[in-house]
């Protein structure tokens, strides 16, 4: 045990202490979630019935499936968000590049607005920028998406500048007496270096729009639209009714993945930064 | 050609090679921050120019036939609207809890993570959990969790009180929505606090404890005094969150069967960013919706200039050792 290592051996009374509120805290932030997994593992008849299954309904996934057309609208997702995070965190990692190694007249301004822009409140912008796509037609489509993700992220573009501009210089004045221009620069140091910092915003890119319901909403019809927007709404029985066990094997499998993703990419994010021999 | 420059800087200041460079220069910088640059000006400047417009005009969001200037109509109109006023109170009636008791818990679970115990990382994993939740999933959770049916609270509150059913998002909708926020943020904001602990000299509470202090002194005269700055950022992210909050309380709603962009949420959540939204997507209200977002934009940066301003007073920026 580590604690041995302190100056004063833990009495029962420490530990108690010390281990006691963290572990009642983890139970209440764990309940929810916890619950979630038994209701999904439950037969309809069960829920408001029983507290656990008799038998845990693992069929309860197969219907989440099957009922809801899963496998089209986690593909929608898949795509949308995949598409957002990889335009964003390229483009974000470009402007991020300019800002922390280019200078120009007015630069240091533009940056300001950079963050700036932090400040608007979501709906400020969203609410114009809805009449704007919606007047040249391309609400329905991915395209929002796309030109959101050509434009980087504010978020982004400021942690690449911090992050860039703490690589040495000497990198830079090496290639350039070999001839290689501010593209070529990025491409071949800066971005095989940015591993850590691509891959945190990355996710954070991909977990918003594969989070977001608010805008697949207002901007996507029910064919195309992703999967958050399909599990808002509960799975149903013919006769209407709804079907709580089935619908929380749908969150699950809706957030599932995700977590996936985020324990996948922790440890890449960790090898980067050792890999790479740069620290954040 | 660096060469050059660099042996007689002062002999050709103005050179034609000069100003090419410094012109080569700054396009290179305008090149590579163009993609953001084009993107703020057509999704951002123009669009809020026209929202600004927008807000003097009787819009609809569908036809510009009928469109007018209406002055500065839709905000006294805006500063009339019971519902606005309404609204406005309920959000900052739940940002009153939330903001604190969010700030207070995110650095109670980053003390007790930073400390030396075992399984930190799980625990930490925990409490980020709800954190990278997304809202749709957050909400299911809770509802099915409070659900006078098959929901554990109630079930648990059984054990103690056979006869209470109580019907949380009918009864008592707002404390549900507040201990969804709290639940759902308090992982990112732990994460802050938590990188602003490591970020204090482990030296500064060995020399206090030498010194005979004990470990809730340390605490509270070095810990937190060299925190405040942490503090006053997740105070400020905080509150602006807190006052736009909309999706949660409009997919709370107490139907099970699900949610649709024209749901509204039961009268104690009705909140200043779903009256606005209300408004705009439903009603097609798009001018006088959008004088109520100026108003929202208003409120949050005059409470973060207030708040920067008193933070003078409380917030400690280091001095040099």
């Amino acid at each position: 045990m580590s604690v041995a290592a302190a100056p004063r051996r833990a009495s029962p009374a420490q530990t108690g202490l010390r281990y006691g509120p963290v572990l009642v805290a983890a139970i209440a932030f764990a309940l929810p979630i916890f619950w979630v997994l038994v209701t999904s593992l439950k037969k309809q008849s069960e829920y408001g019935s029983a507290l656990f299954p008799a038998v845990p309904q693992w069929v309860n996934y197969e219907l989440a499936v099957v009922l809801a057309d899963f496998g089209r609208f986690a593909a929608n997702s898949l795509f949308l968000s995949s598409a957002y995070a990889l335009l964003a965190v390229l483009v974000s990692a470009l402007v991020g590049y300019g800002f922390a190694r280019h200078k120009a007249p007015g630069g240091s301004k533009l940056f300001l607005l950079v963050i700036a822009t932090w400040m608007v409140p979501n709906l400020v912008l969203f609410v114009p920028q809805f009449v704007l796509f919606a007047r040249i037609g391309i609400t329905n489509t991915y395209w929002p998406w796309i030109l959101w993700g050509l434009s980087g992220s504010p978020f982004a573009i400021f942690l690449f500048r911090q992050f860039f501009a703490s690589f040495p210089r000497e990198l830079d004045d090496a290639a350039e007496v070999d001839g290689a221009g501010p593209l070529r620069i990025f491409l071949q140091i800066y971005l095989p270096n940015a591993g850590p910092a691509l891959a945190a915003s990355a996710i954070f890119m991909f977990l918003w729009v594969w989070g977001d319901w608010l805008y697949p909403a207002l901007l996507l019809h029910q064919e195309n639209t992703t999967l958050a927007v399909r599990m808002a709404n509960a799975y149903v029985d013919p006769r209407g009714n709804p079907l709580q066990t089935v619908t929380m094997a749908g969150v699950v499998l809706y957030v599932l993945p995700l977590i996936a993703f985020f324990a996948f990419a922790q440890r890449f994010i960790v090898r980067g930064i050792v890999t790479t021999g740069i620290k954040g | 050609m660096a060469g050059a420059t660099h042996v007689f800087p002062q002999a050709w200041p103005r050179s034609a090679a000069w100003r090419r460079r410094g012109f080569r220069r700054a396009l290179t910088f305008y090149l590579l921050i163009s993609p953001w640059l084009i993107g703020f000006v057509l999704l951002g400047a123009i669009p809020l120019a026209g929202a600004f417009v927008m807000s003097f005009t009787n819009y609809d969001g569908l036809n510009l036939d009928y469109l007018s200037f209406v002055g500065a109509d839709n905000y006294t109109r805006a500063l009339g609207d019971a519902d606005a006023q309404y609204a406005l109170g309920r959000t900052l009636l739940l940002m009153a809890f939330v903001v604190p008791v969010g700030l207070a818990l995110q650095l109670a679970l980053a003390l007790m993570v930073n400390q030396k115990i075992q399984f930190s990382n799980f625990f930490r994993t925990i409490f980020y959990l709800p954190y990278v939740i997304p809202v749709v999933a957050s909400v299911w959770i809770w509802k099915i969790f409070v659900d006078p049916t098959g929901g554990l609270l109630n079930a648990l509150i059984g054990t103690v009180l056979p006869e209470a059913n109580i019907r949380w998002l009918v009864e008592y909708p707002t404390a549900v929505l507040a201990l969804l926020t709290v639940w759902a943020a308090a992982g990112g904001g732990m994460v802050v606090f938590l990188a602003g602990l490591q970020g204090i000299p482990a030296e500064y509470r060995e020399a206090a404890m030498i010194d005979g202090a004990s470990r809730t002194q340390v605490t509270r005269y070095i810990t937190l005094p060299l925190l405040t700055p942490v503090i006053f950022f997740n105070l400020v992210t905080g509150i602006i969150v807190a006052l736009q909050i909309l999706v949660q309380p409009m997919l709370l709603s107490p139907g099970i069967l699900g949610l649709n962009p024209g749901t509204v949420p039961p009268r104690d959540n009705y909140l200043y960013a779903v009256h606005a939204y209300i408004e705009i997507f439903t009603k097609q209200l798009f001018g006088y919706g959008s004088a109520l977002l100026w108003v929202l934009f208003a409120v949050v940066l005059g409470l973060t200039v207030l708040l920067f301003k008193t933070s003078r007073r409380w917030v400690f920026y280091g001095v040099e050792p």
